[in-house]
């Protein structure tokens, strides 16, 4: 059959046409071989481009495409569709940028015409090698995988549980919650962080379309979009979740009277028995044993009262690690953060000195229910008159995290607030900018500032410990340009936010990409923020980047959504790039196989040749680069269409 | 009158020609540039306000002020700067090199400067008595003569070779070299200043010129290593004459020792002292060397060793840095209690009944400031090399 193209040269506003002549590119492109038609107008992409190429097809039974314009990425599918209304194979469509890789980064525009003229070649000549591709379709399962039971894992699960969908929710601790599960008060309106949360959690719990796992972990992700098979690894509390009832009572009779091991959960200012919970609501409401500590793991000679006290025998010294495997059609990555390490900025004795404070040491201390029952103490048992708090630990420092860690600021105001509220302590506040840019965030901050907390433009440059048992802090307050000392009772570090140590780790095993940080990133920051850069994988809440609770919920939510919206369309369309291996020219030598990153391809022994799984395939063209044989192709990128579209740029 | 334009330009235009220099237009004005100064409650610009006032147009203002002046080079600042501006490297010295150009600065600099300058140290001596502290030594110290070789080149410096006080600690680390057997040499009246206070200074012009001279000079020898008494000469010789082509490996004083510790344990006899440690600004924070002159501490048998609460790289200053060792009195004039003075009253609530040093400038400042606090006859200033030769000559 007769070759016919088509081809279409879009102004982009002035974006291409302010740079190359359009008229003049298309009057080029005219006289191309096999071209029976070209087109400039003013937006390809709006509908009435649309329709121009569509009524085009029909009328000159145009069978080839080229759209010279933005990018493939940006409006590749736009076009295929539009073929696929003409009545024409999707891939017989072939993009050419002429404004990303041409009109934006050429500053001349006698070169920027003659770019566009030698790129349009290009494309033309490769079209003409287009070939028919179809694609198949797979069903995509309906479970989602969720990892990571903070507050945006947990909303998350609740609105696909809600909506029917099947939930695997894996936390890696003990207990649900996340950092929300720490805190007595929340921002901006002080409502008790546990009434909120609480509720949540066992909502969780109680949903028939949530099976959670604690205390475990993600070990692999296998197959495709819609079709992923997981496995979790189940770590041993050494107490049976399907035997213990939440009696505590293994807590009560351990052979330990008193807690005297550093408690996680209480960021190190609270302690816990070898077999214990987070706090008392946790979610499960099963004890860990911990065998770092426990005297039956060190020793194997504990007279185990734990064992003796539990009224159904649920504790199990010989559990060992479990193995889960499930399908998902989704994943949701929402595995949070952890604070700045306030000892890596040595300037403030963290660590070192006593009455030193990290936020999320506080919020421990603030909580009823926490460690100190919600009493504001001092390490010598008196109240604190005097407190400091120095924003931006570890943030907004090209040292430590170049970024401002969003929350903190908020974090302070509203320490500052409770310590007034409960002590009525005198609070300064050193900071360099309050960003308080939330609904009733700034004025959350001019409450606070009406209350009578201290406010000094200027960071702490030094603590160092003084007479009776205060500290002397150094500072130059900027706004009065005077460097000032002062003594205080207790110091308050505002530590930023930051990825877990693990973050490399865990991404590989999620598959997800991150910034250099080791913030998960998203598909687009703006237009895609919860999509990442792998199929059927989203992300949520801090885990991406800093965020509040109210900005973590909505991302939770959005990534539901977005789960949502894959599984119940219920189809994936394979990749169309493809690759093809040509069973006669194979010789076995299974190259293809040790670099495909995707896990494609497998050797048949019976035939000695490579096979591919075409739903693996991710068309990245690994192999076909590789096969010494020749044998492999991919579809949309033969040599065929490759060497002519070089030609094509070469060619004067 | 200065211009403010002109010199604002000049500045800007300074500034480019140092690594990171435009770093400055990145001050968040936090402040903890000038909370961290030792002069941060008497001078009239901390480096953060100097920021404020390029930006308001009004370096002149600062150069007429000052602050320029009152910084040792401490390094406090630009370690602890979140913008990373080379405060200690570039801002402070380019402010002084245009100070000096409307000739605003310290008589007693421009005396020291002139000196090095004609001289080839900021003593006004003559460089034939450098090598004078090696007399009486009971052996001879190698005076390197053209093409001859040694493992060390010793580099001692100025103070080294010229300050009564620093002359003792030359002698003490030429011993213990003699003692462990270390095959090393001095260029005796060949040597010239380093010149890491002239850069300092914002001579960059005369600091250019002494570093290819000195570059020079040492390639008529031939040598392993450069050792150094001075952790200013340290600084200069690893990281700055770098950009002339020198490249020579450097160590200072302390990481022999540190190297040889089993061959010294072999010689040492107890002490009963409670001792803390000053880390000099150009060993630890600037070069990061704290480990080594901590080994040799905790290794001298008897000692009893404590931290001041500011140690490592939130040490404090001797406040002799910089070359403000050779301007005090212009210092005097703005400041009440002086570094070194807060310094050795810190070492005293130690308990420390010795302050450690390990750069002659330190021991300088230190034992003045023991007499002015009244500390003398409670805390004594030693170098590490000197408390190291007590234990060794204590069996003997
Ligand atoms: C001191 C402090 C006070 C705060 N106060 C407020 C406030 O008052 N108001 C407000 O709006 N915001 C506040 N915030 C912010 C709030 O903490 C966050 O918005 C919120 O916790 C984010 O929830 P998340 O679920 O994304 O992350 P997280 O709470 O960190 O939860 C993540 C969960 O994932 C788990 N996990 C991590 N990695 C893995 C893995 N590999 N596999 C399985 N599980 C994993 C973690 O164990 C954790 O349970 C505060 C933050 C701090 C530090
Ligand atoms: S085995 Fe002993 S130490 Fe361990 S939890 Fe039980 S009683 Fe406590
Ligand atoms: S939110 Fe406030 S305290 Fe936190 S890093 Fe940003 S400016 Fe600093
Ligand atoms: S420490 Fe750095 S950023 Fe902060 S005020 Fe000083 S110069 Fe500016
Ligand atoms: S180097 Fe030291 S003395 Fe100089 S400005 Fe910085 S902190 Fe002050």
């Amino acid at each position: 059959m007769e070759t016919r193209i088509g081809v279409y040269i879009c102004h982009c506003g002035t974006n291409i046409a302010g740079k190359v002549n359009v008229d003049e590119v298309r009057e080029y492109a005219s006289h191309l071989k096999n071209v029976v038609v070209a087109r400039n107008y003013m937006f390809m992409c709006s509908e009435p481009g649309q329709e121009m190429i569509i009524k085009d097809i029909k009328e000159y039974g145009l069978n080839r495409i080229v759209v010279a314009a933005c990018t493939e990425t940006l409006h590749g599918h736009t076009f295929r569709e539009v073929a696929k209304k003409g009545g024409l194979n999707p891939y017989l469509v072939q993009m050419v940028s002429i404004r990303e890789f041409d009109s934006w980064v050429t500053e001349d525009k006698v070169e920027a015409t003659e770019k566009a003229k030698s790129l349009i070649r290009a494309g033309v000549y490769r079209v003409n090698y287009h070939t028919p591709v179809e694609t198949t379709t797979y069903p995509v399962d309906s479970n989602v995988l969720i990892v990571g039971a903070g507050i945006a894992g947990i909303t998350a699960a609740l609105v696909l549980a809600d909506a029917g969908k099947h939930v695997y929710l894996v936390e890696r601790q003990g207990f649900i919650g996340g950092n929300m599960a720490k805190f007595d008060k929340t921002f901006p309106t002080l409502d008790c962080a546990s009434c909120i949360l609480t509720p949540k959690m066992s909502a969780v719990k109680n949903n028939p379309n949530i099976t959670l796992f604690t205390y475990s972990e993600v070990e692999k992700i296998d197959g495709f979009v819609g079709n992923f098979d997981v496995t979790i690894r189940k770590k041993p509390r050494y107490v049976r979740e399907d035997l213990c009832i939440g009696c505590l009572s293994c807590i009560e009779n351990c052979v330990y009277k008193e807690p005297r091991f550093m408690s996680e959960f209480d960021e190190g200012i609270g302690k816990r028995k070898p077999v214990y919970v987070s706090f008392p609501q946790a979610i499960p409401l099963v004890p860990v044993i911990d065998p770092e500590t426990c005297i039956q793991f060190r020793t194997g000679k504990c007279v185990q009262t734990c064992l003796k006290g539990c009224p159904t025998k649920a504790i199990d010294f010989s559990m060992k690690e479990e193995i889960v495997k499930v399908k998902v059609g989704a994943v949701i990555a929402a595995t949070g953060f952890k604070v700045f390490d306030a000892t890596r900025d040595t300037k403030y004795g963290f660590g070192r000195y006593p009455n030193i404070y990290t936020t999320i040491q506080m919020e421990r201390m603030l909580n009823s229910a926490g460690p100190t029952g919600g009493e504001i103490r001092l390490q010598d048992g008196s109240i604190p008159k005097e407190v400091a708090i120095i924003n931006c630990v570890g943030s907004r420092n090209e040292n430590f995290n170049a970024y401002c860690s969003r929350v903190c600021c908020m974090i302070g105001l509203k320490h500052a607030h409770m310590l007034r509220d409960s002590i009525g302590a005198n609070v300064t506040i050193f900071y360099t900018d309050i960003r308080a840019n939330g609904k009733g965030y700034e004025e959350f901050y001019r409450k606070v500032m009406l209350e009578g907390v201290n406010f000094v433009r200027g960071e702490v440059a030094s603590i160092i410990p003084s007479e009776n048992n205060r500290l002397t802090i150094v500072f130059e307050d900027t706004l009065l340009s005077r460097v000032r000392k002062k003594d205080v009772d207790m110091v308050i570090l505002n530590v930023g936010l930051e990825p877990h140590d693990d973050w490399e780790d865990v991404r590989k095993v999620l598959n997800l990409t991150c910034t250099k940080e080791g913030w998960l990133m998203e598909k687009h920051p703006k237009l895609a923020p919860v999509t990442s850069l792998s199929d059927g994988r989203f992300i949520a809440g801090a885990a991406q980047f800093p965020k509040d609770i109210p900005d973590t919920v909505a991302q939770a939510e959005a990534a539901a959504a977005e789960a949502m919206s894959l599984i119940d369309r219920g189809f994936v369309e394979s990749e169309p790039n493809v690759i093809r291996i040509d069973e006669e020219r194979c010789s076995g030598c299974r190259m293809c196989i040790s670099v495909c990153p995707f896990s494609a391809i497998t050797y048949n022994e019976e035939k000695n040749i490579a096979e591919v799984n075409t739903g693996l395939c991710k068309g990245c063209g690994a192999c076909a680069a590789v096969c010494p044989s020749k044998a492999i192709s991919q579809n949309n990128f033969t040599d065929e269409e490759l060497y002519a579209e070089i030609m094509g740029v070469l060619r004067e | 009158m200065i211009n403010p334009t002109e010199v604002l330009q000049s500045f800007e235009g300074r500034m480019k020609d140092f690594i990171d220099g435009e770093n400055f237009r990145k001050c968040i004005q936090c402040g903890i540039c000038g909370g961290s100064c030792p002069f941060g409650f008497y001078t009239d610009f901390t480096p953060r306000r100097m920021i404020t006032a390029t930006r308001a147009e009004l370096v002149n203002e600062i150069i007429e002020s000052n602050a320029p002046w009152l910084c040792t080079s401490c390094n406090l600042c630009t370690s602890r700067c979140p913008s990373r501006i080379p405060i200690t490297d570039a801002l402070i010295p380019v402010l002084r090199e245009l100070a000096m150009n409307y000739s605003h600065l310290p008589d007693e600099l421009g005396q020291a400067l002139t000196n090095i300058h004609r001289m080839g140290n900021s003593f006004g001596e003559s460089n034939r008595k450098r090598a004078k502290w090696s007399e009486g030594l009971g052996f001879d110290v190698k005076i390197l003569k053209k093409g001859e070789h040694v493992d060390y080149l010793f580099i001692v410096d100025d103070f080294g070779s010229f300050d009564l006080r620093a002359q003792e600690i030359t002698r003490s680390v030429a011993r213990l070299f003699k003692m462990l057997g270390i095959d090393f040499g001095i260029l005796g009246e060949r040597e010239r200043s380093i010149g890491d206070h002239v850069r300092l200074a914002g001579e960059f012009g005369l600091f250019e010129e002494i570093a290819r001279s000195n570059i020079n000079e040492f390639r008529n020898y031939s040598f392993e290593n450069i050792v150094t008494l001075d952790p200013h000469a340290y600084n200069s010789l690893k990281n700055e004459y770098r950009r002339y082509g020198f490249q020579s490996n450097v160590m200072h004083y302390t990481q022999i020792l540190s190297e040889r510790l089993q061959d010294l344990m072999k010689l040492m006899h107890p002490l009963n002292y409670t001792v803390t440690y000053h880390d000099p600004c150009y060993l630890g924070r600037k070069n990061g060397i704290y480990d080594e002159p901590r080994k040799i501490i905790e290794s001298i048998p008897g000692i009893k060793f404590v931290e001041m609460y500011r140690n490592r790289e939130n040490s404090y200053c001797c406040g002799g840095g910089g070359g403000g060792i050779w301007y005090d009195s212009y210092i005097r004039k703005f400041v009440k209690t002086r570094p070194a003075e807060e310094r050795v009253i810190e070492a005293g609530k130690t308990g420390a009944n010795v302050l450690l040093v390990s750069c002659p400038i330190d021991a300088i400042m230190f034992e003045d400031a023991v007499k002015v606090t009244g500390l003398e006859g409670r805390l004594r200033v030693m170098d590490i090399s000197e408390l190291i030769l007590e234990s060794i000559g204590k069996g003997v």
